[in-house]
């Protein structure tokens, strides 16, 4: 109730005050009014919100990844794999000290000089940064050796993320990003590969090293881990069976009763079990019949245990000797099963209390099912980000560049007599890591056996359309494992994915649900050190597992204590431990991102410190009141307070989904009760970037939200400051489409201001008129009005870059050439646009098959060594633009450099203006709702207010009731109102009671002082003909709208004859191979369903594919026809009697071929037609 | 192949300076010693359709 009276008071002085600030700079000035406001009990909170993206930016989480792993990460690898010793000569080895990673530059003509990143794009390289390592290792021979140092060995080039920490854009500021040619406002996170943007996306996957219960296709229950340690990676099953438990792991041919490997990890009393299970005498009943089990078998003690798993274990197929598979159940039980629990010392305690544990879990979930684990829980998630997956390439490279290294040792130490004197440090110089990091980043293929991974489709191709679908690029989010199509569990949305996962953005069709995006403030973790956290616990009063026995570990009132999924021991009083790891977590005493969450269900506290978990900030409540007071605030404002302090100082903490269960949030200060633990800093961070465009997104139907993301990302607009303009450095993307004149939206949204849309928009606010004119408007269509369009509305610049290379070398010392054109010769028609050097020159109008490079090639590139040529020994292969046919194009750019094999590289940058026609091209206003250009109509026959107002466009009343986007009502509203009274309004998500977004109260109240209608409809003169007004009055206003990039001019394509894939002998398929169109299945149904045969015969054969084949009418095989003969011969009767000439679609031949080849012989039967 | 092929100035990615260069040349500035170089606008007179 509180809120409702705040917000009936508010109105009339919340309004007089925005007005006021419409003559500053809107954002910054409501702030400070905000703040000075005494009588506004709760406090604005939003001005935490930029502070926390400048501390952890959008794509903070890549870059703390890459961080980690340069940092750190690579250096664990290293220390783990730090020796190479030799076979031959144990006392010669190779030591790596350390491991760093140096500036990113380039060495040419072995110059080594420091590269920014946008000539690499420019010039098609791979920003990439020397792996330097010192190393020791021992030199000479048999008698003398010698231990030598050596500091700063390259041993490969580490492709860099961009404003990583090792980047050379780190820190910098915006001019001197603008110096090297880098946009300010890019966010980086991505790598360059070879001059392409390649984003490592965000894989999620479930959590390692817990407890999963679930139940599986047949209906038993499976408690699974799936172990990952350093060393190794496994997946342990317990799986509930017609009332008796079984382990089920890859090392065992079949499935094992748990109660033998218990036995064989040395519990031999089954009461021990029993106890370590619990007490309750249901836990016993349950556990019976798999004892039962066992004790038929007649296992009782360790060693027939492991005689019995001894015969079931898998047998290497290789080892022949019994010796190597002796042990083997031991070796599997350590390291496999269960392989996060760690065997220190032949104790299997840990392993065995975690078995226990298990069953527990599983017999929990059959008396109660609600002990089920939900695989869609977010908490139960972990992100895998992209300083992990290339730490795990680094891994496999380093360890495979070692056993090489070790191999090609050993071959030069067995030599009986070397030349050369030895050097260890020459050896590891190889190429095989950078290679492997370079393929890997540009196919995407991860393909790592030593880890069993084989992923495709890792990395993608930046998004370079528009500026915000950059960035949407960066906070994707994929699945790991393979949709399963029909369950919807995986899809749907998730209660825990609140703040942390936008429900709006994930695309529609196949992948919808499965691809998601990141909130606005979620905070993805990286791995933390443990061993601190682990000892902290103990001092905590965790009694570790060593002290307790069986009996003791589930006595009630206490709770087992998980770190990272390792059960550390029990803890007696797990509210007060939870409490103080939570203050010394606030006081920062540890680390930020630890989680502490309480299971009462369970009887379990989990603390999590791994990576990969989201988080997200919230400001924390005692007992419902705010610890953030208003001095905070001002304290911020004022810049003595940044983000960090209000981390440190307790009055902010990072809650990841697991502990959001254990404590209660409050969406406003207001509605805090005194069981209150947190309060959200803003509403609006529920969604992400890309829903964070949409004004009034509340207002909408929900998949109307849905469908803007997917189309905000194909806006034309603003790519990035250094995009193209006149100066030198700008972007060559090899397609690239630019809005002319793009605006700033009139209805902004907060998350606008944040993620700098405003600065680079992409789209263009146009007067709406919702009305019905012409036919032409029909479907959603739009009516546009051909003087605005004069006047540059949704005119777009469509550049298109083309490289060429030339000039390389050959094997006989020959080159290509590039000839001064010939000017008035018969061909200078298309050499019309080339200069004197032969290139085309910018500025110069191009058409379809002018000439680019007058190239010329050698004939012969092989055999002999030739010094010069003449003319006639070169074959002219020019490269002719292929645009469009009849559209004039224009040369922007061209740029020269040379490769890394010193080739000459050119890239030609082709503009083509291209303004709105009928029907040619999609326009979008923010709330999904798309249209055609309907047609375009000349303002004279536009209607016009009573002001003399045009609108720009002309859109259709019908668009709204079915899809209920009031948001697109409000936003036109509150544009109104913005134009007239000359400030930009707000619309945020769930903006209204924090005053972020303007209210429909408001607004009406401005338009009228405007001397509007006070419900946005004007009166309006009809444009055609009469010039009468109109019978109704007209909703009109702005309405941001954005040109989508589908043009008919890109997808046109029609052909007569033309080229054929050489397998089937059909035609080809697609634009880009000036493919043929399809007549297919359905279309092939329809035909035969009217009867039209000689149609369908001409489209599916004469014109596809005819051949002639000789058929057998005997046999019904295939046969051949033989030339000398001139008769056609079946090769299975051998003769050619009964030959019948006939003609079949290639495709059918193959088809006949291929099932032969497989051992299936297809027989035609011939009659008479 | 004429014996003197003349010189054509491009414009280099990061100083702005006019650098001759031949064929076979090294694609370099010869100031500051940047890869990529520009080609000069065309010199002909060049009318555009403005609609």
């Amino acid at each position: 109730m509180g809120v409702a009276q705040d917000s009936s008071a508010d109105p009339p002085k919340n309004n007089k005050q925005k007005s006021n600030d419409g003559k500053q700079i809107p954002h910054s000035a409501i702030d400070k009014e905000f703040l000075a406001a005494p009588i506004k009990s709760a406090t604005d909170k939003f001005a935490l919100l930029p502070e926390f993206l400048k501390v952890r930016g959008l794509v903070k989480q890549h870059l703390d990844s890459f961080n980690y792993f340069v940092n750190t990460g690579i250096k664990k690898i290293v220390r783990a794999n730090d020796r190479i010793v030799s076979g031959v000569d144990p006392s010669i080895y190779l030591r790596f000290k350390d491991i760093s990673i140096g500036e990113p530059s380039l060495t040419m003509d072995g110059v080594t000089e420091k590269i920014a990143p946008h000539t690499c794009r420019l010039s098609d390289m791979t920003y990439s940064a020397p792996i330097k390592v010192d190393v020791e290792y021992i030199q000479g021979s048999h008698d003398q050796k010698t231990r030598v140092e050596k500091k700063g060995v390259v041993i490969g080039r580490m492709p860099i993320m961009l404003r990583s920490c090792s980047c050379t854009l780190y820190g910098k500021t915006e001019s001197e990003l603008a110096k090297l040619g880098e946009c300010p406002l890019d966010p980086g996170g991505y790598f360059i590969i070879k001059g392409n943007e390649k984003v490592l996306l965000m894989q999620e996957q479930l959590s390692k090293n817990r407890i999963i219960i679930d139940m599986d296709k047949k209906g038993n229950l499976n408690a699974s881990v799936t172990s990952s340690s350093e060393r190794i990676k496994s997946k342990t099953i317990i799986q509930m069976e017609n009332q008796k438990i079984y382990l089920m792991l890859n090392q065992f041919v079949k499935k094992i009763p748990i109660m033998v490997v218990m036995k064989a990890m040395g519990m031999e009393s089954d009461q021990e079990v029993v106890q370590m299970v619990g007490r309750d005498p249901r836990y016993a009943a349950l556990l019976m019949p798999s004892i039962e089990d066992c004790a038929k078998e007649g296992i009782h003690k360790q060693e027939q245990a492991l005689a019995y798993l001894e015969t079931k274990v898998k047998r290497f197929s290789f080892a022949g000797a019994s010796s190597e598979n002796d042990g083997r159940v031991m070796t599997v039980l350590q390291d496999v099963f269960l392989a996060n629990v760690e065997v220190c010392q032949d104790n299997f305690r840990p392993k065995c209390i975690y078995v226990a544990v298990m069953l527990r879990r599983i017999m929990d979930a059959i008396l109660n099912k609600d002990a089920m684990d939900d695989k869609d829980y977010v908490g139960n998630k972990r992100i895998e980000l992209s300083g992990q997956l290339i730490s795990l390439l680094f891994e496999d490279l380093f360890k495979t560049m070692i056993a090489e290294v070790k191999k090609a040792v050993d071959n030069i130490l067995t030599k009986p007599s070397r030349s050369s004197r030895f050097d260890f440090a020459q050896c590891i110089i190889k190429d095989s890591i950078t290679h492997g990091l370079e393929r890997t980043l540009s196919t995407g293929n991860f393909n790592i056996k030593r880890f069993k991974m084989d992923s495709k489709g890792m990395t993608q191709v930046l998004a370079r359309l528009s500026f915000i679908g950059c960035l949407g690029h960066m906070t994707r989010i994929k699945p790991q494992f393979e949709k399963t199509r029909k369950v919807s569990g995986p899809r749907a949305l998730q209660p825990s994915q609140w703040g942390m996962l936008c429900p709006c953005d994930t695309p529609e069709g196949e992948p919808c649900g499965l691809i998601k995006n990141l909130a606005l403030m979620t905070h993805v973790t990286t791995d933390e050190e443990e061993s601190p956290l682990i000892s902290l616990c103990y001092c905590l009063g965790v009694e570790g597992l060593e002290v307790l026995s069986g009996e003791e570990l589930h006595t009630p009132y206490s709770f087992l204590v998980l770190f990272n999924g390792n059960i550390l021991g029990k803890h007696r009083k797990p509210q007060h431990f939870a409490a103080a790891m939570r203050k010394l977590r606030r006081a920062g005493k540890i680390g930020e991102f630890v989680s502490v969450f309480v299971n009462e269900k369970q009887h379990c506290v989990y603390i999590a410190s791994d990576g990969g978990r989201v988080c997200r900030p919230l400001v924390i409540a005692d007992k419902g009141i705010s610890r953030v007071k208003e001095h905070h605030m001002l304290e911020l404002k004022a810049g003595v307070r940044t983000f960090d302090d209000f981390l440190s100082d307790g009055l902010i903490e990072y809650l990841d989904v697991n502990e959001e269960n254990n404590s209660l949030i409050a969406l406003y200060e207001e509605e805090a009760t005194t069981e209150t633990t947190h309060i959200e800093i803003e509403p609006l961070t529920l969604l992400g970037v890309i829903a964070g465009l949409i004004p009034y997104p509340h207002h909408n139907q929900s998949p109307r939200n849905t469908y803007q993301c997917a189309m905000g990302k194909q806006a034309m607009g603003n790519i990035a400051y250094n995009q193209a303009s006149g100066l030198l450095l700008h972007r060559m993307d090899s397609l690239l489409y630019l809005l002319v004149y793009p605006q700033r939206p009139l209805l902004t949204t907060k998350t606008i201001e944040l993620v700098g849309y405003d600065k680079l928009g992409a789209g263009q606010n146009a007067t709406v008129a919702v009305m019905s004119y012409s036919g032409y408007d029909i479907e959603d269509a739009i009516v546009m009005n051909k003087a605005s369009l004069d006047r540059g509305f949704g005119r777009c610049i469509h550049m298109k870059s083309r490289y060429c290379a030339v000039n390389q070398k050959y094997d006989n010392n020959t080159q290509d050439r590039i000839l001064r054109p010939n000017r008035d010769g018969f061909d200078s028609g298309p050499m019309r646009v080339l200069d004197d050097d032969g290139l085309a020159a910018p500025g110069e109008i191009i058409r379809r098959n002018d000439i680019l490079i007058n190239k010329q090639v050698p004939i012969v590139t092989r055999g002999q060594f030739k010094s010069a040529l003449n003319d006639s020994e070169f074959k002219s292969v020019p490269q002719r633009y292929d645009g469009p046919q009849g559209e004039s194009c224009v040369v922007d750019k061209v740029a020269l450099c040379s490769d890394k094999h010193n080739n000459l590289c050119f890239k030609f940058l082709i503009r083509h203006t291209r303004r709105p026609e009928a029907r040619d091209c999609f326009f979008s206003s923010r709330h999904g709702q798309k249209g055609v250009c309907g047609t375009i109509v000349q303002q004279e026959d536009f209607p016009f207010s009573e002001r003399g107002i045009c609108p720009d466009l002309i859109m259709n009343p019908h668009g709204f009731p079915s899809r209920m986007t009031v948001g697109k009502m409000i936003e036109l509203l509150g544009g109104k109102s913005g134009v007239s009274c000359g400030r930009f309004h707000y619309g945020s998500a769930f903006g209204e009671p924090g005053g972020h977004a303007d209210k429909v109260e408001a607004i009406s109240e401005t338009l009228v002082r405007m001397g509007f209608s006070y419900d946005g409809k004007d009166f309006i003169y009809s444009g055609c003909i009469t010039g009468c007004p109109l019978q109704a009055y007209i909703f009109m206003g702005p309405i941001y709208y954005q040109k989508l990039k589908h043009m008919v001019l890109d997808k046109m394509h029609a052909r007569g004859s033309g080229p054929r894939v050489s397998l089937t002998r059909q035609p080809t398929e697609g634009k880009a191979r000036n493919g043929g169109l399809r007549v297919g299945e359905m279309e092939r149904d329809c035909l035969i369903a009217y009867g039209a045969s000689m149609l369908l015969y001409e489209r599916l054969m004469i014109s596809s594919d005819p051949f002639e084949v000789q058929v057998c009418r005997v046999c019904g095989l295939l046969g051949y026809y033989n030339h000398k003969l001139k008769t056609g011969i079946c090769s299975s009767c051998k003769n050619g009697d009964n030959i019948s000439t006939m003609k079949l679609p290639y495709a059918c031949k193959l088809l006949i071929q291929e099932l032969q080849s497989m051992n299936i012989v297809p027989r035609l039967k011939l009659a008479e037609a | 192949m004429d014996p003197q092929p003349e010189p054509v100035y491009y414009i280099c990615g990061d100083c702005g300076m006019e650098i001759p260069l031949k064929p076979n040349d090294v694609i370099q500035c010869r100031e500051c010693g940047y890869r990529i170089l520009y080609k000069k606008r065309t010199r002909r007179i060049v009318q555009y359709e403005a609609r």
